[in-house]
C-alpha cells in the first residue's frame, strides 16, 4: 500500500464538453477576476475553500449506519464509539482548515525560459503558527475537471518552507503565470481545503533554440573602415566560429575549449581567419536563411546564445527593432527578450 | 533471546510505506484478536491468515496476490459462513463476514480509496464488538483499536518525508481529546429511541445463566460463574441476606429428568390466580440487572407493582414471576418495591392445584413407599400437610444429609438417589428430591428458581448477586396459607440460607498465590474493580431516555420531552458556532508582533501626514520617509531599515523589546516638509 502519497485516481479520460462548458468557462474566469493577484498572499477565512472528499461522504455514510446500530441494538457504547467518531471528524474539518488557514504564501518570479521548456516557479511558504503545518499540496490549477498535480511540503512551526512547481508555457512571449492551488488533506482526509492563489508574477519564455542551426553569418564591415582592412586581416587570427568538421587541429582554439569542458560542454571552438575582427556580427532576422516568422526566431535565438557562448560581439535587427552590438548576460537577455516579444 | 529493542530497530529501518502498512495491519490484527470468542474459531484462523500472508508479502516487498486469490478466499469464506450460521444475513453471521472482509481487503491495498474502505470497515467491525460486550475492558480495548486506527488515517496524510508514528499518534490523540466534548453532549442528548426496526432474532448466544428448564447438575456448573447477575442498591439497610429471594422461573412439570414450567391441561380460566396480598413495610430498591437474554425481570419475593424498565413493559404471571415481552439483551436498570411478608395463592383446594400433584410413571419408586411410610407416621389429608412437610425437613435435616457441588452423576431415579443413596446434592438435586417426595404426599409442590442472597460491596455500597448465588427452592401449597415458601436446602446446609458461607469454586494459581500473600487483597482488589465496573454500568450503559429527561429537568425544564432535548442540543451547537466566530475574529486581529509594531510605525507616519505606498515593506516605508522629510525623519527610516533587519535576519536574535523601546524615543514630525 502506499499510504505515503496514495497515487490519485486514474486519471480520467478529458471530459467531453458539455452543453455547459461555455457557462463553467464563463464562471471560472469570473471568479478567478475576483481573486486579487499578488505574489504574496495570506490565507484567511476569506480565501480559503472548504468541502468534504469522497472519503468525507464515506465517512458520513459510516456514522449513519454505525448511528443506525446503535439505536437498533440499543448499545450505549455504540452511541458513545459513534459520537467519538463524529467528534474526531468535526475537529478534523477545523484542523483541516486551520492547517491552510493563516499561511502566507509568496512567489519569486521565475527566471525566462525557452519555450517548450517547463517553467519552474518558486514558492516559499511561511508559517507562524506555533505546530507545523503537514501535508500541504501546491500544483498550478489545472483545466476542469483535471486531477492538479500536487508537490507536497511541510511546513515547520515558525518556519519556511520552499517548494517548486513547474509549468508548462503555452510559447513565446511574456505571460501571466496560472493561477495556482494550494491545497490539503490533513489531518483525515475527508474534507479538500484549498485556495486559488492568482499571482502577479509573468514569465519571459523565449523561443526555442533551433537544433542543429547554421555557423554564425559572417560579420559586416563596421561603418567607416571599409575594404582594405579585410585584405590586410587574411590570415592573421581574427575572429573564432563554432569548430566545423575539416578543421585543422591547430586552428582549435585550446584554451577556451578547455573552459567549455570545465563546464560540461564539449563543444570546440575554431579560429576563424574569414573574419574580420574589425567586421561586426549582425544577427538579422532578413539575413538568416528562412523565410517564416517562428522559424527565423528560432534560427536567431540559437545564434545569440552561440554567439554569447562565443564571447563576441554582436547586434540583432528585428523587424522594428535593432539592438546595438554589444556582449555580455545583460545584452543577451535583452537580446532574447526581443525575440520573444517580437 | 528476542529482544524486545531488535524488531523495533527493524522496524525503523523500513521503507517508510511497508512501515505504514505493518502498522495498519497491526491495528488490524488487533481488532480480529478482540473479536475472537464471538466469531467461529476458522473466522480468527482466516484473518490471522490472511494478516500474516500479507505481513509476509509487506516484508519481502512482493507483488499482492491476484483477484483470483481474493475471490477464491471470500467465496470459501462465504460458504463457511453460510455452513456456520446457517444464514448470511443474521447478526452473528454479518459480524463473521465483515472480519473475513476486512482481513481479505488488507490484500487489496492499492490506491487511496482502498484504504478508506479499510479504515472504515475497521470502525464497522469496532462497533459489533458491543453486540457481546459492553464491559469496561472492552470500552478500553476498543478506543486503542479506535486510537490506531485513527493514528494510521492522519499518518496516511502526512506525506512529506517519514514523519515519526508517535507524531501521527500525537495529532490523533489531540483531535479525539478535543472531540471528545462534542462527543460527550452528543451522548448525553441525543434523543434515544426504540429500534428503528424489528431485529433478527438471533440474540439467545449461549449466555449461561438462569433457565426455564432444570436438568439436575445445570445449576451447580453456575455455581462456578463469577460474574454478576444483578446488582441491588437498596434504600435503606438491606434486609437480612435470608429472606433474599429474587424470583425467577417457576419449574411444576417433572418429566422425570427436568423441571420445566406449568404446561396445564386445564382450560385458562381454571388456572390459578397470583392472588397476592402483602402485609408490613415495602423493601425500596433499584436493580441493575446485566443481559440474560430471557425475558425475566428479577425482583425480590414479592413485588406488587410493575418495575418501571425503560423501553419495555413488565407483568406479573400467576406464579408470581415478572416477564417482560422482549428478552433483556442489554444492561437495565428498574426501581422496584417488595413486601417481604406476603401471601399468594388460593386459600382453599382449587382444581388447578392438580397441575402441581403431577408425577411421572415408572420413576423413584423407593420415592413414593417413603411418602407412603411418612403419611402413616403422620396422617394423611390437608390438616397433616404442615406436619408432613416438617418430617421430610427433619429427614434432610437429621439424615445424614451432605451439600455438596460434585453429587456425580444422578441415574434414572433422582430422587430415590437423593433420598437413600447418594444421601447429597446441590440445591437443585434437594428441592427436586424434596418436590417429588411433597407431590407422592399429595402435597401440591413446585421448584422456584431464582438468585438468593449475595453480599455487599464494601467500596460502593451496592449488594451485588452472582450466578453462583442461583438457587432452586420449593414451594409447597398448604391449606389457608397458600403458597409457603420451603428452602430444603437450608435444612441440608443452614449455611448456605443467609450467611456469606458459600461453596467456592478451585481458583487460579495466581489468585491462589496472591491469597496466600495477603488474604484480603484479592477480596478488596475484586470489590474496588467491580465498584468501577458498577460506575460504568449505572452512568454509561444505563444512560437511558429517563436519565435524559432527570438531566434536562436538573438543567431547569420543567416537564421535559425529546423535543427539549433537541432543542438543547442545537443550542449547543449555535453556541459552539458563535465561539467560532469569536475566536476567528479574536484570530483574525492577533497579528504578528513583528507587524503590529510596523502598523504602529505607519499610523504615526500617516498622522504626520506622510504619504505611504499601501502595503509596504518597512524598506520602502523608509524610502519614503526620507523622500519626503529629509533631516527630521532619519531616526525614523533607521529604526525601520533595523526592524527589517531584526525581521529578516537568519538568526531569530528577535530583539522586539529594544525595538519597541527604540519606537518609544523616536521622534514624530509634527508635518512633513512640503
Amino acid at each position: 500500500m502506499n499510504t505515503a502519497v496514495y497515487p490519485e485516481r486514474r486519471a480520467a479520460p478529458p471530459r467531453r464538453r458539455g452543453l455547459l462548458a461555455p457557462l463553467r468557462d464563463r464562471a471560472n474566469r469570473w471568479f478567478l477576476n475576483r481573486v486579487p493577484a499578488s505574489d504574496t498572499v495570506q490565507l484567511t477565512h476569506r480565501n480559503v475553500y472548504i468541502l468534504p472528499t469522497r472519503a468525507g461522504w464515506m465517512l458520513a455514510l459510516t456514522l449513519v449506519v454505525l448511528l443506525v446500530a446503535s439505536i437498533n441494538y440499543q448499545l450505549n457504547l455504540g452511541y458513545l464509539l459513534t459520537f467519538l467518531l463524529a467528534g474526531c471528524a468535526v475537529v478534523g474539518m477545523h484542523v483541516c482548515h486551520g492547517n491552510l488557514r493563516g499561511l502566507s504564501l509568496h512567489l519569486d518570479p521565475p527566471e525566462p525560459v525557452h519555450a517548450g521548456q517547463a517553467v519552474r516557479i518558486d514558492l516559499r511558504l511561511t508559517n507562524t503558527r506555533r505546530t507545523a503545518r503537514h501535508g500541504i499540496g501546491l500544483a498550478v490549477r489545472p483545466a476542469h475537471g483535471q486531477p492538479p498535480a500536487l508537490a507536497w511540503v511541510d511546513v515547520p512551526a515558525q518556519g519556511e518552507a520552499a517548494l517548486q512547481v513547474t509549468w508548462g508555457a503555452p510559447g513565446r512571449g511574456r505571460h501571466a503565470l496560472p493561477a495556482l492551488i494550494a491545497q490539503t488533506l490533513f489531518p483525515l482526509g475527508t474534507f479538500r481545503v484549498w485556495t486559488v492563489w492568482r499571482t502577479a508574477s509573468t514569465v519571459l519564455v523565449y523561443p526555442t533554440p533551433e537544433d542543429t542551426p547554421p555557423p554564425l553569418p559572417v560579420g559586416e564591415a563596421q561603418a567607416g573602415e571599409s575594404g582594405p582592412l579585410r585584405t590586410q586581416a587574411v590570415g592573421e587570427f581574427e575572429g573564432v566560429r563554432a569548430y566545423r568538421r575539416g578543421d585543422p587541429m591547430k586552428a582549435v582554439v585550446w584554451k577556451k575549449a578547455a573552459q567549455a569542458f570545465a563546464s560540461g560542454r564539449d563543444e570546440l571552438v575554431s579560429r576563424d581567419a574569414s573574419v574580420a575582427q574589425r567586421q561586426t556580427l549582425w544577427l538579422d532576422h532578413a539575413a538568416c536563411g528562412h523565410t517564416g516568422l517562428e522559424a527565423r526566431l528560432s534560427r536567431l535565438t540559437a545564434w545569440v546564445l552561440v554567439a554569447d557562448r562565443l564571447d563576441l560581439v554582436y547586434g540583432l535587427r528585428l523587424p522594428g527593432r535593432e539592438i546595438a552590438p554589444d556582449q555580455g548576460p545583460v545584452h543577451k537577455a535583452r537580446c532574447l527578450e526581443a525575440l520573444a516579444l517580437c | 533471546m528476542l529482544s524486545l529493542a531488535s524488531p523495533l530497530a527493524a522496524a525503523a529501518r523500513l521503507p517508510r510505506e511497508a512501515r505504514d502498512t505493518l502498522f495498519l495491519l497491526a491495528v488490524i490484527g488487533w481488532i480480529v484478536l478482540l473479536q475472537t470468542g464471538h466469531i467461529p474459531l476458522w473466522c480468527s484462523l482466516m484473518a490471522a491468515g490472511v494478516l500474516a500472508w500479507r505481513t509476509v508479502l509487506t516484508l519481502r516487498g512482493a507483488p499482492l496476490p491476484g483477484w483470483v486469490w481474493r475471490v477464491g478466499l471470500l467465496l470459501l469464506a462465504i460458504a463457511a459462513t453460510a455452513l456456520t450460521h446457517r444464514t448470511l444475513v443474521g447478526r452473528d453471521a454479518g459480524v463473521t463476514l465483515i472480519v473475513v472482509l476486512l482481513a481479505l481487503k488488507t490484500l487489496e491495498l492499492r490506491a487511496r480509496r482502498d484504504a478508506f474502505v479499510v479504515f472504515f470497515l475497521g470502525f464497522f467491525t469496532l462497533l459489533t464488538h458491543f453486540f457481546y460486550s459492553q464491559s469496561l475492558l472492552t470500552a478500553a480495548g476498543i478506543l486503542v483499536a479506535l486510537m490506531g486506527l485513527l493514528t494510521a488515517l492522519v499518518n496516511a496524510h502526512m506525506p512529506v518525508g517519514r514523519p515519526s508514528l508517535w507524531q501521527a499518534a500525537r495529532v490523533a490523540g489531540g483531535m479525539a481529546l478535543l472531540g471528545a466534548p462534542i462527543m460527550l453532549a452528543l451522548f448525553l442528548l441525543f434523543p434515544r429511541m426504540a429500534p428503528l426496526w424489528g431485529l433478527p432474532a438471533d440474540e439467545n448466544s449461549g449466555r449461561s445463566g438462569l433457565s426455564n428448564e432444570m436438568r439436575v447438575g445445570q445449576i451447580a456448573q453456575l455455581v462456578l460463574d463469577d460474574r454478576i447477575a444483578m446488582r441491588v442498591r437498596f434504600e435503606g439497610p438491606p434486609p437480612p441476606a435470608n429472606r433474599l429471594y429474587f424470583r425467577g422461573p417457576v419449574l411444576s412439570d417433572f418429566n422425570g429428568v427436568e423441571w420445566k414450567p406449568l404446561n396445564s391441561d386445564f382450560p385458562r380460566s381454571l388456572g390459578l390466580s397470583p392472588d397476592l396480598r402483602v402485609s408490613g413495610e415495602p423493601v425500596r430498591y433499584e436493580v441493575t440487572l446485566e443481559p440474560n437474554d430471557k425475558p425475566w425481570v428479577l425482583l425480590l419475593d414479592a413485588a406488587v407493582a410493575a418495575p418501571e424498565v425503560p423501553g419495555t413493559q413488565a407483568r406479573m404471571t400467576p406464579e408470581l414471576q415478572w416477564v417482560t415481552r422482549r428478552a433483556i439483551g442489554s444492561l437495565v436498570r428498574y426501581r422496584a418495591e417488595s413486601y417481604l411478608d406476603f401471601r399468594h395463592g388460593p386459600d382453599r383446594p382449587v382444581l388447578g392445584l392438580q397441575d402441581y400433584l403431577q408425577l411421572p410413571g415408572g420413576f423413584n419408586p423407593r420415592t413414593h413407599e417413603l411418602a407412603v411410610t411418612l403419611r402413616r407416621e403422620h396422617g394423611a389429608g390437608p390438616d397433616a400437610a404442615p406436619a408432613l412437610v416438617q418430617a421430610a425437613l427433619d429427614r434432610l435435616r437429621t439424615g445424614g444429609y451432605r451439600y455438596t457441588l460434585e453429587p456425580g452423576v444422578y441415574g434414572q431415579h433422582t430422587a430415590d438417589e437423593f433420598w437413600f443413596d447418594r444421601r447429597e446434592g446441590f440445591c437443585e438435586h434437594i428441592a427436586s428430591a424434596f418436590v417429588v417426595l411433597m407431590r407422592a404426599m399429595d402435597i401440591p409442590a413446585r421448584i422456584v428458581t431464582g438468585y438468593q442472597g449475595g453480599e455487599m460491596n464494601g467500596v460502593d455500597g451496592y449488594w451485588t448477586v452472582r450466578q453462583r448465588d442461583a438457587h432452586a427452592w420449593a414451594e409447597v401449597w398448604l391449606q389457608g396459607q397458600g403458597w409457603v415458601r420451603v428452602d430444603p436446602t437450608g435444612a441440608v446446609a443452614p449455611g448456605r440460607i443467609g450467611s456469606l458461607q458459600r461453596l467456592s469454586a478451585p481458583e487460579g494459581a495466581v489468585a491462589g498465590a496472591i491469597r496466600t500473600l495477603n488474604p484480603t487483597l484479592v477480596a478488596q482488589l475484586r470489590a474496588t474493580w467491580e465498584a468501577i465496573n458498577n460506575r460504568w454500568n449505572q452512568w454509561v450503559l444505563n444512560y437511558t431516555q429517563g436519565e435524559q429527561l432527570n438531566l434536562l429537568r436538573a438543567l431547569g425544564f420543567d416537564e421535559p420531552d425529546w423535543a427539549d432535548l433537541a432543542y438543547t442540543l442545537i443550542g449547543l451547537v449555535v453556541l459552539a458556532s458563535g465561539l467560532g466566530a469569536l475566536w476567528n475574529l479574536w484570530e483574525r486581529q492577533r497579528q504578528d508582533p513583528w507587524l503590529r509594531l510596523l502598523d504602529q510605525a505607519r499610523l504615526r507616519l500617516h498622522r504626520a501626514g506622510f504619504a505611504l505606498p499601501a502595503r509596504a515593506t518597512p524598506r520602502a516605508l523608509a524610502t519614503a520617509v526620507q523622500q519626503q522629510c529629509t533631516d527630521q525623519a532619519k531616526d525614523i527610516a533607521l529604526w525601520l531599515l533595523d526592524l527589517e533587519a531584526q525581521r529578516y535576519a537568519k538568526e531569530p536574535s528577535a530583539d522586539l523589546r529594544r525595538l519597541r523601546a527604540a519606537f518609544k524615543q523616536l521622534h514624530w514630525p509634527k508635518r512633513p516638509s512640503p
